[in-house]
């Protein structure tokens, strides 16, 4: 089973905090994704130092072939003591899932995570272990295609005591807000989203705690190949061309020349209807067996805007949306941040020799930079990019 | 039937494809012409100097919003 492990995570900063006390560090090392999430004692400085201790020294060690044991050992003689209240304490719950779905996690006074297979919750049988004077619950699970797993922080629980709610959001509302919520092919990025902006609701908008959920979602393996730019040496038109059109995945063909170029080589038309979806970005184009073709630095561009916003902590539940619009940019937006599983650039470093113009705000320099702005939040996401130069 | 192929590759949609092609449909719709003239779209032209290109056969046209009637009234009514 060709499978990638897609993980995302957001924190809601308990009212007036510059820092969050919630952690989470995700670690991907061979076959296998560490995912931490951490919430120190308090909240601010303190309560920050905690998380990020926990999970960075978790993380690291698991993914390293350390053992559970060890780990939480380590985590418990490294945190530094609070004065006020002589304890160092700091909740953790620790993923790790292989791309064969085989999933280890352990809980530490965290709520428990919540697995959802095709909208409902999959129990799973715990175990308490007792590592030096913690008790902590181990559990071992299959996760299968289309499975979530919901980390969250006790500020979720939280949300909305004595505001809108009298207990809070407990645990089975959460998992009924969750099933309900779940489809098949919602991006972990969505269901993140969507459950925090449910916590800052009923916190009306100013929470009480530091809030964080981590969604971890298999998914099925999908690359996609995106040729952008016509390459320096014509003479390499024919190769790259050919080879782009043998590889398999999904097809992106940004730039008008680099289009041409394509339609040429494969012999196959390319059209251009006149349909603005959005009057920003050009229309865009169709060639056979090519999944989006665009135009190239102007799309490109906006692309890379929508993305930023997709994945801003700033950003409205209504924005991630916006790339399910038709224009260029969304559609190409959508195909990396949420089609794609990993992403191969070949990228050509031919100059348009009339955008030297000093009146267009657009060059070469300009499209190689957001080929590499797009590919670090494809990074960030835990997406393998290559980017080829020709 | 006149196809108008109107570029909008980077060079032509920043100095303004939308509005060329827009103005165009206006005029196409006032003289009536829809079954007579097509507007199509086409990446890059080969003339970004000269934005925003617009090729009717062989013949490639600078034109621009400033130009947009006269070169409807020129080249496409008077070959119709």
């Amino acid at each position: 089973m060709s499978v990638f492990i897609e993980t995302n995570s957001e924190s809601l900063f308990k009212h007036g905090e510059e820092l969050c006390g919630d952690k989470v560090e995700i670690v991907r090392k061979g076959d296998v994704t560490t995912i931490v999430l951490a919430d120190g004692l308090g909240s601010g400085v303190k309560a920050n130092i905690l998380s990020t201790l926990t999970s960075k020294i978790a993380a690291t060690m698991l993914s390293e072939g350390a053992d559970i044991y060890e780990t939480v050992e380590t985590v418990a003689s490294t945190l530094p003591v609070c004065a006020e209240r002589g304890l160092a304490y700091c909740t953790f719950t620790i993923l790790r899932v292989n791309t064969d779905g085989k999933a280890h996690m352990v809980e530490f006074d965290n709520p428990q995570a919540i697995i959802l297979r095709a909208g409902k919750e999959v129990p799973v049988e715990k175990k308490e272990i007792t590592i030096g004077d913690k008790q902590v619950l181990e559990s071992r699970f299959t996760m299968q295609e289309g499975d979530m797993c919901l980390a969250f922080s006790d500020g979720a629980i939280h949300a909305g005591v004595g505001q809108t709610l009298n207990f809070g959001w407990q645990r089975d509302n959460i998992v009924e807000y969750a099933c309900r919520a779940y489809r098949k092919d919602m991006p972990a990025r969505a269901m993140t989203k969507l459950m925090l902006s449910a916590c800052n609701s009923l916190y009306d908008g100013r929470p009480g705690d530091d809030t964080t959920f981590v969604t971890t979602r298999i998914r099925h393996a999908q690359p996609a190949f995106i040729m952008v730019g016509p390459p320096v040496d014509p003479s390499r038109d024919k190769e790259l061309v050919e080879r782009f059109l043998k590889a398999d995945g999904i097809k992106v063909v940004c730039g008008g020349t680099t289009s041409q170029i394509v339609s040429r080589v494969s012999g196959r038309d390319l059209r251009v209807k006149i349909d603005y979806k959005d009057t920003g970005v050009p229309p865009t184009g169709i060639i056979e067996g090519i999944d989006l073709v665009t135009e190239g630095v102007v799309t490109l561009a906006k692309a890379y805007e929508i993305m930023k916003i997709y994945m801003s902590e700033e950003s409205e539940m209504e924005e991630l949306f916006d790339i399910f619009k038709q224009d260029g940019a969304s559609r190409l937006a959508r195909l990396l941040l949420e089609d794609c599983t990993s992403a191969h650039f070949t990228v050509g470093r031919a100059a348009n020799p009339a955008h030297q113009n000093p009146d267009l705000p657009i060059d070469l320099s300009l499209k190689l930079r957001m080929v590499k702005d797009i590919a670090k939040i494809l990074r960030q996401m835990g997406k393998e990019v290559e980017v080829e130069y020709c | 039937m006149m196809t108008i192929n109107i570029c909008i590759g980077s060079a032509c949609h920043l100095k303004g494809s939308y509005n060329v092609v827009s103005e165009l449909q206006e005029m196409i719709e006032e003289y009536k012409l829809g079954d007579k003239v097509e507007l199509t779209g086409v990446f890059c032209l080969g003339h970004c100097t000269d934005a925003v290109s617009v090729q009717i056969g062989d013949e490639i046209f600078s034109v621009n919003t400033d130009n947009v009637g006269d070169f409807f009234q020129k080249q496409v009514l008077e070959r119709i």
